[in-house]
């Protein structure tokens, strides 16, 4: 009886050394398994970030090429419709330039494309009504197709 | 088993301390005292085997919890923690990352915005001034000095709507 006991005792004993070290290769595997889990999502960060980094900059340099479009369709107006009030003028600037900014603050990728046809339509106009006047091709002093868009939409419309 | 036997020395000096008075009522001095002698004896042994036991208990604690600390098993398990933590700042670190990059191209790109807007300002004002000198002595003195207010505090707001809606309105007057 005491001999079954102590056998059975040895036999407990050794299933719990047993139980133990699969325990312990277990938690080991996971280890080395979350460490390299560690070593991927570092990278892909670092990747990541570098990516959003770059597009950022080029957000940026995008932006900048825009302005500097912009003030060339200033100038382009001014040099096309040399009579043109300066107010008018500006008016096309300073409208182009709320459509570039709210092409640049939508969120979603649809608003986006909507606010950047609008902008690059506008810019059409623009040039395509200087050209016109400059080669003679159209008579008429303002650039009506451009004021009638600006009418249509107004600054504080959206 | 030794709070047992601790006990069992409480309760034999009791024993004995009771017998004392049993002795002491027989008239018996010399065994009272001897048995009293006893009874304190038995008394310091169990507090001293208590002692000694809780001392034992507290060290037996102490080492198994020591033991059990520097396990492979928790060691293992510590391990897995500071992973998942390392994950987790990973994460954190990455999301404020994004934010602290694009507040830093937001704030490149409203500079870049307020130079160009200054430039452009700064070419209106003098656009609106001079046609406000052409028209100075042909407006009346009280509209005049009107239009210029509205200008300079135009000028000082920085506002571009303002001053387009000037100008379109002295654009009419000329």
């Amino acid at each position: 009886m005491e001999r079954e006991k102590s056998e059975q005792e040895n036999k407990l004993k050794h299933h719990r050394v047993l139980a133990a070290k699969a325990l312990e290769a277990d938690l080991k595997k996971r280890s080395v398994q979350l460490e390299h889990d560690i070593t991927i999502l570092r990278t892909k960060n670092e990747a990541e970030l570098t990516m959003f980094k770059t597009k950022c900059q080029q957000d940026i340099k995008d932006y900048k090429q825009y302005l500097t479009a912009l003030d060339h369709l200033k100038s382009s107006i001014q040099s096309s419709y040399t009579h043109l009030p300066e107010a008018v003028a500006f008016t096309i600037h300073h409208h182009a330039k709320h459509l570039l900014n709210q092409l640049w603050d939508a969120k979603e990728v649809d608003q986006k494309m909507h606010h950047e046809m609008q902008l690059i339509n506008f810019m059409t106009t623009v040039h395509e009504e200087s050209r016109r006047y400059l080669e003679g091709t159209s008579s008429n002093p303002l650039p009506e197709k451009t004021l009638n868009l600006i009418q249509s939409k107004p600054l504080n419309s959206e | 088993m030794l709070i047992k036997i601790a006990l069992l020395l409480v309760f034999s000096a009791f024993a004995l301390f009771l017998s004392v008075d049993l002795v002491l009522w027989l008239a018996i001095p010399r065994l009272a005292n001897i048995l009293t002698q006893l009874g304190l004896a038995l008394l310091m042994a169990a507090f001293g085997l208590l002692l000694t036991a809780g001392l034992f208990i507290m060290t037996k604690l102490t080492l198994t919890a020591f033991l059990d600390y520097i396990s492979a098993k928790q060691r293992l398990e510590r391990r897995l923690l500071f992973i998942d933590a390392k994950q987790e700042q990973l994460k954190s670190l990455f999301y404020f990352k994004t934010v602290q990059i694009t507040y830093f191209s937001d704030l490149k790109r409203k500079r870049l915005l307020q130079a160009n807007n200054k430039k452009h300002l700064q070419s209106l004002s003098k656009a609106i001034h001079n046609d406000l000198r052409t028209l100075k002595k042909h407006l009346p003195k009280a509209h005049y000095q009107q239009l210029q207010q509205i200008y300079h505090q135009s000028l000082k707001e920085h506002n571009i709507e303002a001053l387009l809606k000037l100008q379109s309105e002295i654009a009419t007057l000329i």
